[in-house]
């Protein structure tokens, strides 16, 4: 589905300063607030101003909006746990949520178990390429760049390359698919993710696409009826400016897109294939060593936004695993692979948390790229889509093998509708 | 029966003979397990080697279950549900066959032999079907092996 795109800017001259790109969002977060449409914003922003601690944050006065304008690639703040956890699942505020893809899916993840209200959030997905650890982030700019960490003013990660602004106004680029061979860049489960447009959500913005424009401005591209209403009041109250783009930007747009597709399937092909090129026995005793290292800190179920028992079957009170056991037996990280990885978005959270450094994101988007192809779901796209091991159809009762092939079945189905059509 | 004992009595006894395998079957108690009562009242002859756990429905089965189990050393998993329309609950063995898909993935990621895990519709009726699924599993884990995890 392609929605209504908007070359949009914002009419605040401190909003476009601060902006990474043409400062929409922050005005449309702006116009949300001073209109009374939400009662809060989430988003991230530099905790005491420093570029390495990015937060979560509810925002709830127009005048800090500004502190959380720009981009912060070397934070990874968790949105959808902090909205699970911390705001009551927005179940009685309306909210605007700012966040990456992997947030964004999160949150549909979360309405499809009841843990949020999607009605009361207003979804806008920024356009993402990938975050960079932030210890990763302070040693490559050392190491690499030669420069010094808290002089570094912005980042961005385009058409292959990371480009850092210092204080002075300098800029210094780097080719990142060599950083990341030496083990700097992006996070793990960045470089595999194929998903940089949020589509799903009700406001995709970005960059892209904009790049021949004089000025700068954000691309948008309004994906539900909500967010097109939202951006055309923006437009109306003058909080923002807007125009169409042009084909040619739409086109540029795509082909970035596309590009970073093709280097995620790389990745994917890179970490994955040593793994599935081991026979069996090797395979596992390679895991059962990862696994040796875990210390049962809880700290990847902690942070995934997706785990959301309240009465985890981890814990020792659940008599399911021995008490104060380190390494906890193997049924611990397999337990939660059994548990969410049908519904894992790459977010990576869980290896960022994991103080052992096991290869969690790993182990979970892989399980996951092969789950998608058994049961063709991918998880937080469509909110109407329930997740593949608690919804089935009434076609399947008349199947009597125990492996089902679901995409027959589907297909089965589709010529079926459409018949009726 | 160690190894070592074996080859001292000088028996020609082959692997899979003095392989017995611990297997654990879960029986849903609307169908399965009562296909094996009757296998049982019917005096059909089946491998002994299989430890039933009655379930109250096959999507009973925790996920995890089968993997603690198959971690703590057992050598298959075998779960028997109703057929597809019949279940008790109308739709628990439609659960269980895609959590069963899953975990089939899942032991082939982390790199332990799918085939140790078995999803079978067994009614009430289907007593020979059971003892025929059971001694039939048995040949298949008796060629797969012990498991790994048990050795360790």
């Amino acid at each position: 589905m392609s929605g209504i795109m908007y070359l949009a800017r914002s009419s605040d001259p401190k909003v476009l300063e601060k902006a990474e790109s043409g400062g929409a969002v922050t005005s449309l977060l702006r116009f949300l607030l001073e209109t009374g449409k939400v009662d809060g914003v989430v988003t991230a922003k530099a905790r005491n101003g420093n570029r390495y601690a990015g937060v979560p944050v509810l925002i709830t006065e127009p005048e800090e909006l500004i502190d959380s304008a720009g981009s912060l690639h070397c934070s990874i703040p968790n949105i959808p746990r902090f909205v699970k956890e911390y705001l009551d699942g927005a179940m009685k505020m309306k909210l605007a949520v700012v966040g990456k893809p992997c947030d964004i899916r999160a949150l549909i993840e979360l309405q499809k178990r009841e843990q949020i209200d999607l009605d009361n959030l207003i979804l806008i997905g920024l356009n993402c390429t990938g975050t960079i650890s932030p210890t990763t982030a302070k040693q490559m700019f050392i190491d690499e760049f030669k420069v010094n960490p808290n002089e570094v003013i912005r980042e961005d990660i385009d058409e292959g390359k990371l480009l850092v602004m210092l204080e002075d106004g300098t800029t210094k680029s780097l080719d990142l698919m060599k950083l990341e061979e030496k083990g700097y860049g992006r996070r793990e489960n960045c470089r595999r993710c194929e998903i940089n447009i949020p589509i799903f959500a009700d406001l995709a913005c970005g960059k892209w696409g904009t790049e021949d424009e004089e000025e700068r401005a954000t691309f948008i591209e309004a994906c539900s009826d909500k967010g097109r209403l939202l951006v055309e009041e923006a437009i109306e109250r003058g909080f923002i400016t807007a125009e169409r783009p042009d084909k040619k930007s739409i086109k540029k747009r795509e082909e970035k897109d596309n590009a970073e597709k093709e280097l995620a399937e790389l990745w994917k092909e890179r970490d994955f294939k040593p793994i599935l090129d081991l026979d069996l026995s090797k395979r596992l005793e390679y895991w059962l060593n990862e696994f040796n290292k875990c210390i049962k800190c809880y700290g990847c179920r902690d942070a995934c936004p997706i785990c959301f028992c309240d009465h985890c079957l981890l814990e020792a009170s659940r008599g399911f695993l021995e008490g104060g056991e380190i390494p906890p037996d193997t049924v611990f990280p397999l337990t939660r692979l059994a548990h969410v990885a049908d519904s894992c978005v790459n977010c990576g959270q869980c290896q960022d948390a994991c103080p052992m450094d096991l290869p969690l994101s790993k182990l979970f988007s892989l399980l996951n790229a092969r789950l998608n192809e058994v049961f063709g779901y991918m998880p937080g796209i469509d909110v109407d889509q329930k997740q593949p091991l608690s919804a089935v159809i009434m076609e399947e009762l008349q199947v009597e093998d125990t492996f089902l092939d679901i995409s027959s079945i589907n297909k089965a189905l589709q010529s079926k509708s459409s018949k009726r059509d | 029966m160690k190894t070592e004992q074996v080859e001292k009595r000088g028996s020609a006894k082959t692997h899979e003979d003095i392989f017995e395998p611990k297997i654990i079957a879960f029986l849903c108690n609307w169908c399965s397990y009562a296909g094996a009562d009757l296998a049982g009242t019917s005096r059909i002859q089946y491998s002994p080697i299989v430890h039933s756990v009655r379930v109250s429905c096959s999507s009973r089965v925790d996920p995890t279950y089968v993997i603690k189990a198959l971690m703590m050393g057992a050598d298959g998993v075998l779960i028997a549900g109703c057929h597809p329309g019949e279940c008790h609950y109308k739709s628990g063995n439609l659960l269980t066959r895609r959590r069963f898909m899953m975990l089939k993935t899942l032991l082939e990621t982390i790199g332990i032999e799918p085939d140790r895990l078995r999803l079978e519709w067994i009614s009430a009726s289907e007593a020979n079907k059971f003892a025929s699924v059971v001694d039939d599993f048995v040949k298949q884990i008796k060629k797969l092996g012990p498991n790994e995890m048990g050795e360790q």
